[in-house]
């Protein structure tokens, strides 16, 4: 299990300090795949950032730090503070750009071996990678080519495979997949749940499309504005959500004979660099009420495994009932139709 | 299949090149209004007075056209010139009459050579390493100290960076002669030791003159590479600062470096000329320069042609080079 216990982790810049995460407390139970969701800049990168240990200027760890459940060769439990001799041996990480995450100029093999632990045994090792390799549906000689001469889809197997092979209990995926059309992103989604249901490892996969997190991951984190505002099972994330800005994120995702129109959600995120009082999200909530303007709701159990961090938590059911009541498809496009009649019309 | 059409292209494209320099060679000075025989003629009528019969003197019209290749019209001389060309024969020198052109640049190329080859590689080599340590740990403050060291050198003309070490070495401390005087005779041990030593001085300057460049062409690529997402991803995979500073870094920021090591190879004749008559040192650059001021034509030509070939070279070697440090020239992409 990976405990984060209050963490808050800090940019500083030109501008003075931000904090990109904001008192984060949270258990990860092993071998899940976890999605983290939420829009751009709610700090889910950062919280990966913190969660690899790569922690250096300008983000620093001002509070708090993560136990990663597991022991290092000289027997200590491994935490923020000592991860990084662990990386690619107990925690690894898929980067978001294959293209241009692997050197140009060198023969993938050679960046298969250079990680410190495959120092004095690289020829061993790579007989190893060979097998490997061919077990994600690689040919074994790709991994004499240089990067160029890959397909895009095999260069993230490539990254996929070289996040596996030394068998972590921990995988962190960055969108994994948004640099590949779909039906590559279909194959390496399923060749890295394959991977995780023999190895069983963690796998914490950001994404923006709520659809492949719907698909593969087991748990879910929704971020907003450095915040957690709800983490759940991803089938009652999606099914009964206890969080209004859960609900607009899921109510998003069009599903095949629903013939309602989509709503997106109006307004933006706070600035984090103005002193935050109360919920962050009260100003763009069809919910809000004065008490949440005023008072921070608290990152509660609701039910059994299921956190929210929202004073009305229990109106969001009949918040969902009221959404589904939209105009249909037909409507709109009848709607458009009679539109352009009065236009001609007009003319 | 791809790599033999690479070459062969970069073959046809040296030899027309070549053939384009040699032939602007030959024509640029025909189109002067000024003419080499008639110039001569009139300097030594000017001397013999009226002594000179008109048989004399088209007589010697003619040897001087025969000497200069200016015999018959513009395409006899052009091919002629082309052939004689092909096979090195610049014709006699006039200033050391008889000797012949090639004679006396081939005696003057290994000085050049020597010293201008090594210098500009040690003067890459150490500019490139100083730059790459200062750009690749640009953050701490120690690597801006080593930065200053280029932007100190660069800007120097090299006549005084010249001046200011031949001051220190061979006047203050008389560590190093003034000019060089070169043991005489077959190469033997002490004339080896005799050639390092009086070369020196000159191989000191050029490698300070060069080597502030490279210190900060290098610094600034490698600044930029290193924020590259594969060094990047390659710090996240544990990797050590020496593998992503050599690996990583370098094999990448080097490319351009190599592109400028490999022309500044070619233009070494051109730079020779500043050293070489400030130290006195037997090379090109003190045969073209003596055969400018002494009207020297057929020695002029062969030293241009010599320059042409040289750059020409360089970058044809570089072509062929290049896909050995950049795969994806090798092996498309």
């Amino acid at each position: 299990m990976i405990r984060l216990d209050n963490i808050v982790a800090t940019y500083t810049t030109q501008r003075g300090q931000v904090n990109a995460v904001d008192g984060v407390t949270l258990e990860i139970p092993d071998s899940i795949v976890m999605g983290i969701a939420g829009e751009s800049g709610c700090g889910k990168s950062t919280l990966m950032k913190v969660l690899y240990g790569d922690i250096g200027f300008p983000l620093s760890l001002s509070s708090g730090s993560v136990d990663y459940g597991l022991v290092n060769e000289r027997g200590e439990p491994v935490t923020t503070d000592n991860i990084r001799s662990e990386w690619f041996r107990h925690i690894s990480y898929i980067p978001q750009s294959s293209m241009s995450s692997l050197n140009p100029v060198v023969r993938i093999r050679d960046q298969f071996v250079d990680f410190p632990a495959t120092a004095g045994r690289k020829k061993e090792v790579l007989a190893q990678v060979r097998d490997f390799v061919q077990k994600l549906g690689l040919p074994p000689e790709s991994i004499d080519a240089y990067p160029h001469q890959l397909s895009g889809g095999m260069r993230q197997r490539i990254m996929v495979a070289m996040a596996t092979f030394f068998q972590p209990e921990i995988i962190l995926a960055d969108e994994p997949t948004t640099a590949l059309d779909v039906v590559v992103q279909k194959s390496i989604l399923l060749l890295l749940l394959d991977l995780q249901k023999e190895m069983r490892n963690t796998i914490m996969l950001v994404s923006h499309d709520m659809g492949v997190h719907y698909q593969i991951t087991d748990k879910m984190l929704i971020m907003y504005a450095a915040k957690v505002v709800e983490y759940a099972d991803t089938d009652d994330i999606f099914q009964s959500p206890l969080h209004p800005y859960t609900l607009m994120l899921t109510n998003s995702l069009p599903t095949i004979g629903d013939e309602r129109a989509r709503r997106g959600l109006p307004g933006s995120p706070p600035s984090l660099w103005e002193p935050q009082v109360g919920c962050r999200f009260a100003a763009r909530c069809p919910i809000a009420a004065d008490r949440c303007r005023q008072e921070e709701p608290p990152l509660t159990e609701y039910q059994r495994g299921h956190f929210s961090a929202c004073h009305f938590a229990g109106d969001v059911a009949a918040l969902k009932e009221s959404m589904q009541a939209g105009p249909s498809l037909s409507e709109v496009a009848h709607d458009t139709s009679k539109l352009m009649l009065d236009l001609e019309a007009d003319r | 299949m791809k790599l033999l059409q690479y070459i062969i292209q970069r073959f046809v494209m040296y030899f027309l090149v070549l053939f384009i320099g040699i032939t602007i060679t030959f024509f640029l000075p025909r189109l002067m209004p000024s003419d080499p025989i008639n110039n001569y003629i009139s300097q030594v009528q000017a001397r013999a007075g009226q002594s000179l019969s008109t048989e004399a003197t088209q007589q010697l019209r003619d040897q001087l056209a025969e000497l200069y290749g200016l015999k018959g019209d513009l395409f006899t001389q052009y091919t002629s010139y082309l052939a004689r060309v092909a096979r090195f024969d610049f014709g006699p020198s006039f200033t050391y009459y008889p000797e012949p052109v090639i004679d006396i640049l081939m005696d003057a190329l290994p000085w050049t050579a020597g010293l201008l080859i090594t210098t500009t590689l040690l003067a890459w080599l150490i500019g490139n390493s100083i730059g790459l340590i200062a750009g690749y740990f640009n953050k701490r403050r120690w690597a801006g100290a080593l930065e200053v060291v280029g932007i100190i050198l660069y800007p120097i003309p090299y006549y005084i960076l010249a001046l200011v070490v031949i001051l220190i070495f061979a006047y203050w401390l008389a560590l190093f002669p003034l000019s060089p005087t070169f043991l005489p005779g077959p190469m033997s041990w002490s004339k080896t030791v005799s050639i390092l030593y009086n070369s020196f001085l000159p191989a000191l300057t050029l490698v300070l003159a060069g080597f502030g460049w490279n210190v900060l062409a290098m610094k600034a690529l490698a600044v930029a590479t290193k924020e590259d997402a594969y060094v990047q991803f390659a710090r996240l995979k544990g990797t050590t600062d020496r593998t992503r500073m050599t690996n990583y870094v370098f094999r990448n920021a080097m490319l351009p470096q190599i592109t400028a090591l490999v022309l500044s190879l070619g233009f070494i004749f051109n730079g020779a000329i500043q050293t070489e008559v400030i130290f006195s040192y037997p090379g090109i650059g003190m045969t073209m320069r003596a055969a400018a001021g002494n009207g020297d034509y057929n020695l002029l030509y062969g030293s241009i042609i010599l320059t042409i070939i040289s750059v020409a070279t360089a970058a044809l070697v570089l072509d062929l080079i290049y896909p050995l440090f950049d795969p994806r020239i090798r092996l498309g992409g």
